[in-house]
């Protein structure tokens, strides 16, 4: 019962996350300096991975944070935890660099210029550290068929569609998009699973 | 297939970017119809989707980023401060608040004291009025009673009118006096007028008055235009409002003034 009590009250705290981009708004540079802690080496593998030149990815890392700071308010702390929706910005931006470079319209779902909308996160994944969630991701991505993980690695890290996949690929078009649904509904159970 | 069910499984595929223009464009039309199902189905897709970030070998930033960084957001608040300092209540506000205050002030002890001045006045006024109505009064009764003053009978020709009596004296003037007096027409008022002993001399005009209400009229001249010596008669005729320079019309009284 007392269990139960202080897990309930632990669900309702706010996260260390959420405090720091609230102090955000008064231009609190100490919130600044400890959330680029925290999160710059997720932000910055994720933008390296996508852009594969550590100058370039800098850069982009640079105008995320910035942008982190000059607009926190776009960020609702009610809405879901703050990393993913962090991941997600520097993903875009990445994106929108890659694709400025190569030329290519851009085909996502969040437009460039836009803020991400927060991902609500399972009630389970609140109680997962970073590292522990980096490893089980790779691990169920390391059960995936390897056509299936390459095609979702192809759609996230460099941005293809299905069509940009399948020629890549030399693929059929159908196959490619089976491999990426039954891919991403594989990894969904694989979490609800280890949760 | 509903149309539901084949667009519930194209989410993860629209929410991680990989959907062609023509299907994410149906997708997301799908979303704008309301369709509960399949927005609960994308916000849950964007988690596990950004899940996907771990899967990038792990790396960290070089220092001079972070240097960079905390540079620029330092300068970028200490403008904003500097800025929201200088929109705090500039000390042209607080002097335009102040003289705003003090002249607030300054107008209402005027009006206060513009007041306090109009009722001493009106008081003043007033009290010179009762002063001056007392010392008419108690001429008035010093110059009908002093036995140094000559008393003149004033007749009329007209049978229904009263006759008037008038005293002069020599220092405090002339006061005509009479009961049951009737008032002029309109506006009209009755005028005194000092008739001169030389030949050919023509009316002195003196002062106006009308009787009141009740008929009574007294008049009182302080300062005579001629001396009683010089006079030979006193005359009242009726005169437009506001007196004449010479009688208009024939004398309704008239009174001879004999010897002291």
């Amino acid at each position: 019962m007392f269990l139960a009590l202080l897990t309930v009250l632990e669900s309702r705290r706010p996260s260390p996350d959420a405090t720091l981009v609230r102090n955000l708004v008064r231009q609190d540079v100490n919130s600044f300096e400890q959330l680029y802690d925290r999160h710059s080496r997720a932000v910055y593998a994720l933008v390296l991975r996508i852009l594969e030149q550590a100058a370039t990815a800098e850069e982009v890392v640079q105008d995320v944070f910035l942008q982190l700071w000059r607009n926190s308010a776009a960020y609702d702390p009610d809405r879901g935890p703050f990393l993913p929706w962090l991941l997600t910005l520097a993903r875009n931006r990445a994106l929108d660099h890659l694709r400025l470079k190569s030329e290519r319209q851009r085909r996502r779902e969040d437009q460039s210029d836009e803020l991400p909308p927060v991902a609500s996160a399972p009630e389970y994944e609140r109680e997962l550290d970073e590292r522990r969630r980096a490893e089980r991701v790779r691990s169920l991505m390391g059960s995936l068929m390897p056509q299936q993980k390459r095609a979702i690695e192809l759609a996230y890290f460099e941005g293809l569609t299905h069509s940009e996949i399948a020629e890549r690929l030399k693929e059929p078009l159908g196959t490619v998009k089976s491999w990426i649904r039954n891919g991403l509904l594989r990894l969904k159970e694989g979490f609800e699973a280890a949760s | 297939m509903s149309d539901r069910d084949r667009f519930r499984e194209l989410i993860e595929a629209y929410v991680l970017g990989a959907l062609d223009p023509e299907e994410r464009s149906a997708v997301e039309a799908h979303l704008a119809e309301g369709c509960a199902e399949c927005s609960k189905a994308r916000d849950e897709a964007r988690w596990l989707v950004s899940q996907l970030a771990y899967l990038a070998p792990e790396a960290q930033p070089s220092d001079l980023l972070r240097g960079r960084l905390l540079e620029t957001v330092h300068a970028e608040a200490r403008a904003k401060h500097a800025r929201k300092s200088s929109r705090s209540v500039p000390f042209w506000m607080w002097a335009a608040v102040a003289a705003l205050l003090v002249f607030t002030l300054y107008t209402s002890w005027e009006t206060v004291d513009l007041r306090r001045q109009i009722a001493e006045s009106i008081a003043r006024a007033q009290a010179e009025i009762a002063k001056r109505n007392e010392l008419q009064e108690m001429l008035e009764t010093n110059i009908v009673t002093d036995p140094r003053s000559v008393r003149i009978p004033m007749a009329s020709d007209k049978k229904d009118m009263p006759q008037l009596e008038a005293r002069w004296h020599a220092r405090f003037g002339i006061v005509v006096a009479g009961q049951n007096v009737p008032a002029p027409s309109g506006t009209r008022t009755l005028q005194l007028w000092l008739i001169p002993k030389v030949q050919n001399g023509k009316p002195i005009p003196s002062l106006m008055l009308r009787p009141d209400a009740g008929g009574k009229f007294m008049l009182l001249v302080t300062n005579p235009p001629e001396t009683m010596e010089a006079t030979k008669a006193l005359a009242i005729t009726e005169e437009p409002a506001g007196g004449s320079a010479q009688p208009t019309t024939k004398p309704i009284w008239v009174g001879t003034v004999g010897s002291p």
